[in-house]
């Protein structure tokens, strides 16, 4: 297997995205749209109303789909690409967009499954090359330095001060 | 490595807990949701069966705050220790930055906590890392029983890779948030050293 790597992303690729992902919530008329780590930590959201809690739904979202590709390997089925949950108002549907990222975005009832295949299929096409090309590695050098390692050393000593 | 949104300011490091069955990752866990500012703290998702075993992972997210302008946080998960969750355990280690092993000090746990160690080494190979490579720190838990083995001796036992030891009692605390300062320290050095 290959080496993981971080996933690193800049303002460019963010820019990107979060018009893709507007303009998907828009044409779709879904009122969630997350994209989540594969390893569980939330990237961006698009939403109509206020945001559900995205730390617990990034970690749930991916870990979900992660237990769902292992499914597949035991029945072996090639892979499931989208996973599905049916509600009393509303439809979840997780899909892979690169190997580390996950797009998770909700649909009212209404709208038919076929529709929303075709939706999150075409913006994980638009989404993919955004995350091909990797130019944030520069910006991962100038900001995470011996500066910061110091100061979020202090940082860590301030939230545990006085426990136990 | 962490995942680094720049574009949001964001940087995330994921520390999983390990271990055998019942030697207390979920009680760790707990622990710091209980006594740890609230305000650095999200909500506490636990996957778990009827009896409170962990079934798929726990999840905490603790937000250290904004560091040179970054806001840093830290995603504590826990694996289920029981043998036969060993699909699930692999699926939490995906992306992990820093590793707690903790090990149950019982004597008549030996032979589960070396299992344990040679399976978190299995699962890391098998993902393409290295347990050298990460943060690294063994936990030595439930020191307030009896009928425990020493210090050294389970120091020898899982302590291949020189990495710090701490010893806990985490039904009390006693040893939990020492044990995170650590690892969190360590994976935090560890993100300097790689740039
Ligand atoms: N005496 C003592 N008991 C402990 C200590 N830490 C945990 N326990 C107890 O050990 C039992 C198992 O603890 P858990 O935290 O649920 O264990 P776990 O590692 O999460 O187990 P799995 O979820 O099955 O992997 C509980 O009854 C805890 O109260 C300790 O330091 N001392
Ligand atoms: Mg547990």
């Amino acid at each position: 297997m290959v080496r993981r790597r971080g996933l690193v992303i800049n303002d460019r690729q963010m820019q990107l995205v979060d018009d893709i992902l507007d303009k998907l919530r828009q044409v779709s008329g879904s009122r969630f749209i997350a994209l989540v780590s594969t390893s569980g930590q939330p990237i961006t959201t698009s939403s109509v109303e206020a945001h559900p809690d995205t730390l617990s739904l990034a970690s749930l979202a991916a870990s979900s789909f992660a237990a769902t590709q292992q499914l597949a390997e035991v029945l072996h089925e090639r892979e499931f690409t989208l996973l599905f949950h049916e509600g009393r108002e509303s439809n979840l549907h997780v899909a892979q967009v690169t190997d580390q990222v996950l797009l998770v975005i909700t649909f009212g009832r209404e709208t038919q499954v076929g529709k929303v295949r075709l939706y999150t299929n075409r913006a994980v096409e638009v989404l993919r090359p955004v995350f091909d090309s990797n130019d944030g590695d520069d910006q991962t050098n100038l900001m995470i330095d011996d500066d910061y390692s110091l100061l979020a050393d202090e940082a860590i000593d301030d939230l545990f001060a006085d426990m136990e | 490595m962490p995942l680094i949104n720049f574009a949001a300011r964001e940087i995330n490091y994921k520390i999983v807990y390990y271990g055998c069955g019942l030697c207390g990752k979920t009680t760790n866990i707990q622990y710091i949701h209980k006594k740890v500012n609230p305000n650095a703290r999200g909500k506490l998702v636990s996957i778990a069966t009827e009896e409170e075993r962990t079934l798929y992972f726990d999840f905490l997210p603790l937000t250290l705050g904004t560091v040179k302008g970054m806001k840093t946080r830290f995603h504590l998960y826990t694996v289920p220790g029981q043998s036969y969750y060993n699909a699930s355990r692999r699926l939490v280690l995906q992306g992990v930055d820093g590793i707690v092993m903790v090990a149950d000090s019982q004597i008549t746990r030996l032979d589960e906590n070396v299992e344990s160690y040679l399976n978190l080494w299995d699962n890391l190979l098998d993902q393409g890392d290295d347990l050298t490579r990460l943060s690294f720190v063994i936990q030595l838990n439930k020191r307030d029983l009896t009928d425990i083995f020493s210090a050294e001796d389970l120091k020898e036992l899982l302590n291949h890779t020189n990495s710090p030891v701490t010893e806990a009692c985490a039904l009390t605390g006693q040893g939990v948030f020492e044990t995170l300062k650590t690892v969190c320290k360590q994976v935090i050095a560890k993100t300097g050293q790689a740039s």
